[in-house]
């Protein structure tokens, strides 16, 4: 029989993943769906189970210098309702879901469940989030286009949890998150974007775009971007055409319940094209 | 099997039960708390909403091992109070009641709202019921249900 | 006179129900119970060859078609018997009911459904219209795969389309719609009294009694369903909760212990009927002037599986298929066809919002092909007091749409905005005009329900009232009290109603087609009369009334000519939208609505069954898609299914144009249908007009809006 485990902190958390195979459970918004089983059952999960919900420590979000840092057991309501989190992250937590399972559902679950629909995932790519990942032995570090590999996949060790989301508190004027779902609200989505820039004068100082549910994973990419940075406005226009063809390239959606992939990557170039063309333009002028 | 205490509608208790368990049956199954609904399981409708520490949450995403020590308000406790009798009163005045399966849900989401803002706007008592599906109503009578609770549980909330 | 009956009351349910003490059928407590599941088709369409179930513990069992008694039939009782209890050589879609497994634990039967082995031989399926009309794979049903077909001709439509100046054509689909009701579907059957019980969540408990008693082989009295509370069914609890009761009623029949079969959200989506997808095309002739002169409409709908009540669909669909206008040469064909999807079945509106969306659409089409705005060149066509209807019959209703429209446009500024709109890439407004026939097609309240109601005195100033039909979340058991207390003198919580028990109430006919306020209102308003007359007999007196159908109103059900309906509730509908141009999405900004529904019996359950019938019908034109792959919906999870939440839809501005029917109960006519049937066309209209490009699919997707700007 399958078997649960309540750890109070850390330490006995990883010493418990250090000796079993184990599914790591923080809002259980993703794995009680997945292991639904008919009605008055348990639910059917595979591997004993750790409930990380115990842990005060995994329960803080705060800023540490230029970096906000959030805890593993931070639920996505309080990622909306903590001050300095970056718009683009507030208006993509705010975007999953409804108020019951943000409620409940942690941003580090949506991370590590890693679905190329993850919406808050997007956000976190153009803000060149990282994560922490923690074993008995010591802390890695790592970037999150490293961590999550496929749909599905991450690069997250046996006996590792994730204990911390870093995000770089870069400036950035102008930041941009647009989910398309199958509906208003309460919805998955059919594809998302993200947009983080610092505008300074007419000039990009910097900028990083970021499409969801268009791939296998989050496509970002940072050589295109560095061909926008530095340029003004005239001279984006210019490069537009060039940047649009990069991208359309990269941005290679399938067809499925929700929408098809035509529709995903059309949509996902009318929205790059909307932010250079007034997105930026908002900010420049 | 392991024994699992927390707060229900004000009162301590605890199961034996496997930790695993959904919320949502224990508390049907266990405390007879039947206004606790099933719609989908999935955490899409909403019908089986409870507070959890004060929060609206979905009682069919949390097993049971998840909610020592908690505090859990079902419909059972909610219609007890004197918010709970307002609400009831005011959906029931407004017309938000239909097939009713929904209801006890959307008052645990009304409380959870009026908590935070005793005074809403439309487009917030909106976003507030989002994850409460209706296929009766349409809504538009829910929403005045929820108008109608904070203001005459003005002094309530 | 009226206006005592429309006065908002409290619903007589709403307290219970909303603090949770109402009792839905998983409320119950039966006891030692059993569970119940079924093992189903995993092919759309295949012979089985053999099916091997391994050794059942104690206490568990496996049902199916050889447990049905030897007096009983292995169908099921709908309108036509053609769906069989257990499959028993053949499959047809995915899904099928093969067997039940049984016993007390439900971890034990899903290990055990799991060694369940079923070979199959396949054959090559057909899903859609187009398949099934080509016999792909070979004809499952006759020769032709058509369950039926029927013709309608008023006029001489030959000559018109002969002498026409020109022709519009358009060819308009709808596609499947799940229910969705709040409460998936459930039942629990026991034996008691040494027979067959069903407590179910249904429309229709005497269906059900129907279906189960012929099975079993025993007399109806032999067989008694209870309804309990009922989450919600919008025709979803018609007929297919006999789908589940009869194989529950055989189980019960073998083992004599209470069973529970409950769906599960997914099984529910997964394996019910939606509503039939349609595929309609209609050419209009139009003359030098541009003025109709003749209409050919031919409908086809996807029946699935089995036929069950799909032809009385079909017939709804073509009688509403010319929609509120008065054509004078029309030809209208309606076929439905067999394909290896699940069986299709009633939906609100049972195939009128199919026959309603594409002649609203097509008309607004031909306006645009003469150059009139959508709302003029309809009005023109406006069906009136003593014209002849497809059915040629005279309209007997005092038809008022222009009254209505003159509301719709006062409240909505449509005929400002349509005008201001035309060239605006951002906004559009649409329109739509509908009509619902009350009550059963043609004499079936006569021929086939003879709905009787009983009444009777229980107190000093108590009485009870006896009908078969349910409370579902219309409104029912408040509307029908208002109505007896009314005519009694009484207060309307004085008055008893529980939800029926076939052992106690009579049959009064389903709770569908709009029929429970307006027909059997009406039969307990009469059957009030003579109750009072009655009264002073004491507690204990009791009166009974059955339906008789107006000697006014003709019909042929062979020819199906004559009066189709007694009458019919009318709508419009108001939609404004705007568009995302980036993205395609549409956001609706305004909703309008004016409804004659002949007297409304409380103002407050009328404006939540617009409501309702408004959202519900938008969701239908604009996100609930529900395609097949390989046999099985694709979207069956409520987070792919999708319905509409809070934030989709912006409130509803409605208003009752009074228009009292003689034969309802102070005057009311049906409602619950007609206030879904405007909503998507009106939809559809306005993203037309939005986009300047013709709109022929629902729904009407942000990838079909991509498609047709490119
Ligand atoms: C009704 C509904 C609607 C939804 N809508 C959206 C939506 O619109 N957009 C969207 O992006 N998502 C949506 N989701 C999914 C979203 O709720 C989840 O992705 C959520 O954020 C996951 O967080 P959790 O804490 O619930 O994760 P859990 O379910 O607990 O875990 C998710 C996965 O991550 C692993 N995991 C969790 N925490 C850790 C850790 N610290 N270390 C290692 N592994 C870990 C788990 O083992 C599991 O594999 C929806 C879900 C539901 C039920
Ligand atoms: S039953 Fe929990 S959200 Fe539907
Ligand atoms: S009242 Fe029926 S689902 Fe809301």
């Amino acid at each position: 029989m399958v078997k649960s485990y309540r750890p109070d902190t850390l330490p006995e958390a990883l010493k418990l993943m250090e000796t079993r195979d184990m599914i790591p459970f923080a809002g259980g918004t993703d794995l009680m769906v997945k292991y639904q089983s008919w009605k008055g059952t348990l639910p059917g999960f595979p591997k004993d189970v750790l409930f990380l919900n115990y842990i005060s420590s995994l329960k803080k979000i705060e800023v540490k210098g230029e970096t906000l840092v959030i805890g593993a057991g931070v639920t996505l309501s309080d990622v909306a309702d903590y001050p300095e989190t970056p718009k683009v992250l507030r208006d993509a937590v705010l975007s999953i879901a409804a108020p019951g399972i943000r409620n409940i559902a942690t941003l580090s679950g949506n991370i590590c469940n890693a679905s190329p629909a993850g919406d808050s995932i997007c956000a976190l790519y153009a803000l060149d989030a990282s994560v922490v990942l923690s074993k008995s032995g010591g802390n890695r570090e790592c970037a999150l286009p490293e961590f999550i590999t496929g749909p599905g996949k991450t690069s997250l060790n046996s006996g590792e949890l994730l204990t911390a989301v870093k995000i770089p508190l870069k400036k950035a004027n102008v930041q941009e998150f647009r989910k398309v779902g199958t509906r208003k609200a309460n919805a998955l989505s059919k594809l998302s974007f993200s947009a983080v820039a610092e505008i300074k004068g007419d000039t990009v100082d910097g900028i990083a775009l970021a499409f969801g549910a268009v791939g296998p994973t989050v496509i970002r990419s940072t050589e295109l971007e560095k061909k926008l940075t530095g340029k003004t406005l005239e001279q984006i226009k210019l490069i537009q055409k060039d940047i649009m063809n990069d991208y359309s390239a990269m941005i290679v959606p399938i067809d499925d319940q929700r929408s098809t992939a035509a529709y995903r990557k059309q949509v996902a170039l009318n929205l790059l094209k909307n932010f250079l063309e007034s997105g930026l333009v908002q900010e420049m002028q | 099997m392991a024994k699992t205490s927390f707060i229900l509608n004000g009162e301590e208790v605890s199961v034996e039960a496997d930790p695993l368990k959904r919320l949502l049956d224990v508390l049907r199954e266990d405390f007879e708390a039947l206004g606790v609904k099933e719609g989908c399981g999935e955490g899409e409708c909403g019908a089986c909403s409870i507070l959890l520490n004060g929060k609206l949450v979905n009682s069919c995403m949390i097993p049971l091992g998840a909610v020592e020590g908690a505090d859990i308000v079902t419909p059972e406790g909610l219609r007890e109070t004197e918010k709970g009798k307002v609400i009831i009163e005011s959906f029931a005045d407004t017309g938000a009641v239909q097939c009713g399966f929904c209801t006890p849900g959307m008052m645990m989401a009304a409380e959870a709202l009026l908590e935070k803002n005793n005074n809403p706007e439309e487009s917030e008592i909106r976003e507030a019921l989002s994850g409460n599906l209706c296929r009766c109503t349409g809504y538009d009578l829910i929403v005045k249900g929820v108008k109608t609770s904070a203001e005459r549980g003005k002094d309530l909330w | 006179m009226n206006d005592e009956i429309r006065k908002s009351v409290r619903r007589v349910d709403a307290v219970a129900k909303a603090s949770g003490l109402a009792k839905y059928i998983s409320d119950y407590d039966f006891g030692d119970i059993l569970y119940a599941r079924l093992v189903r088709s995993t092919r759309p369409r295949a012979k089985i060859l053999s099916v091997t179930v391994p050794e059942l513990p104690e206490g568990y069992y496996y049902v199916d078609y050889r447990d049905i008694p030897e007096k009983g039939k292995n169908r099921i009782q709908m309108i036509k018997d053609d769906w069989k209890v257990f499959a028993e050589d053949e499959v047809r879609y995915v899904g099928e009911t093969i067997a039940l497994l049984i016993g007390p634990d439900r971890e034990r039967i899903l290990n055990i459904l799991s060694e369940i082995k079923i070979f199959y031989e396949d054959r090559e399926p057909a899903y859609t219209i187009e398949e099934a009309l080509a016999c792909k794979g070979g004809a499952m049903v006759g020769d032709d795969n058509i369950y039926g077909e029927y013709n309608l001709v008023k006029g001489d439509p030959d000559t018109a389309f002969n002498n026409a100046a020109r022709v519009v054509e358009g060819t308009y689909r709808t596609g499947f719609q799940e229910h969705l009701y709040m409460e998936p579907q459930g039942m629990v059957g026991t034996w008691e009294g040494g027979r067959v019980n069903i407590y179910a969540s249904a429309q229709c408990p005497y269906y059900i009694q129907k279906s189960v008693s012929s099975a079993l082989g025993v007399d109806g009295k032999n067989v008694r369903i209870k309804q309990v509370t009922t989450g919600g069914a919008f025709g979803g609890k018609e007929h297919f909760p006999d789908v589940i009761a009869v194989p529950l009623a055989v189980a019960v029949n073998k083992i004599k212990k209470p069973i529970e079969l409950i769906f599960d959200r997914i099984e529910d989506i997964s394996y019910t009927c939606k509503r039939h997808p349609s595929r309609i095309t209609i050419k209009t002739a139009l003359d030098k002037e541009n003025n109709i002169t003749g209409m050919d409409i031919d409908t086809v709908i996807n029946g699935g599986g089995y036929e069950s009540s799909t032809l009385i669909v079909l017939q709804r669909a073509l009688l509403h298929g010319i929609g509120v206008y008065n054509i004078p040469n029309a030809h209208v064909r309606g076929r439905a066809v067999a394909t290896n999807t699940f069986p299709s079945d009633a939906y609100r509106g049972f195939g009128a919002p199919q026959g309603l969306y594409a002649i609203e659409m097509h008309m607004s089409q031909v306006a645009k092909e003469v150059g009139m705005f959508p709302a003029d060149f309809k009005r023109k066509y406006f069906i009136k007091n003593g014209d002849m209807t497809i059915t040629n019959a005279t309209m007997k209703d005092n038809v008022k749409l222009e009254e209505m429209f003159a509301a719709a446009d006062e409240m909505s500024d449509y005929t400002r905005k349509i005008r201001e709109y035309e060239n605006d890439p951002y906004r559009g407004i649409g329109i739509s005009f509908v009509n619902h026939g009350g009550g059963f097609t043609g004499n079936g309240e006569q021929e086939i329900i003879k709905g009787l109601v009983r009444m009777k005195r229980t107190g000093e100033n108590r009485a009870a009232l006896y009908v078969s039909n349910v409370e579902m979340g219309q409104g029912l058991q408040t509307v029908l009290r208002k109505i007896a207390a009314k005519e009694l003198g009484l207060k309307y919580t004085d008055i008893e109603y529980d939800n029926p028990d076939t052992d106690i109430v009579p049959d009064s006919g389903p709770t569908v087609a709009s029929r429970s306020t307006m027909v059997v209102g009406y039969l307990i308003q009469e059957c009030a009369k003579k109750l009072k007359g009655k009264w002073d007999e004491g507690v204990g007196a009791e009166a009974e009334h059955r339906y008789i159908h107006p000697s006014e109103y003709k019909w042929d059900q062979d020819t199906l000519q004559g009066d189709a309906y007694p009458t019919y509730g009318w709508g419009i509908n108001v939609v404004e939208v705007e568009m995302d141009t980036v993205t395609y999405e549409v956001k609706t900004t305004g909703i309008w609505s004016v409804f004659d529904v002949g007297i409304p019996m409380d103002d407050t359950i009328m404006d939540g069954q617009v409501s309702g019938g408004v959202i519900q019908g938008l969701g239908y034109a604009s996100i609930e898609k529900c395609e097949v792959l390989d046999g099985r919906f694709r979207q069956h999870t409520m987070a792919d299914y999708v319905i509409p939440t809070s934030m989709d839809f912006p409130e509803i501005k409605n208003k009752f144009i009074d228009n009292p029917y003689k034969y309802g109960p102070s005057g009311a006519k049906g409602a619950g249908e007609l206030v879904f049937d405007a909503a998507a066309p009106a939809y559809a209209d306005a993203v037309q007009q939005l986009t300047g490009k013709n709109i022929y699919d629902i729904p009407v997707t942000p990838e079909m809006i991509m498609e047709l700007e490119e």
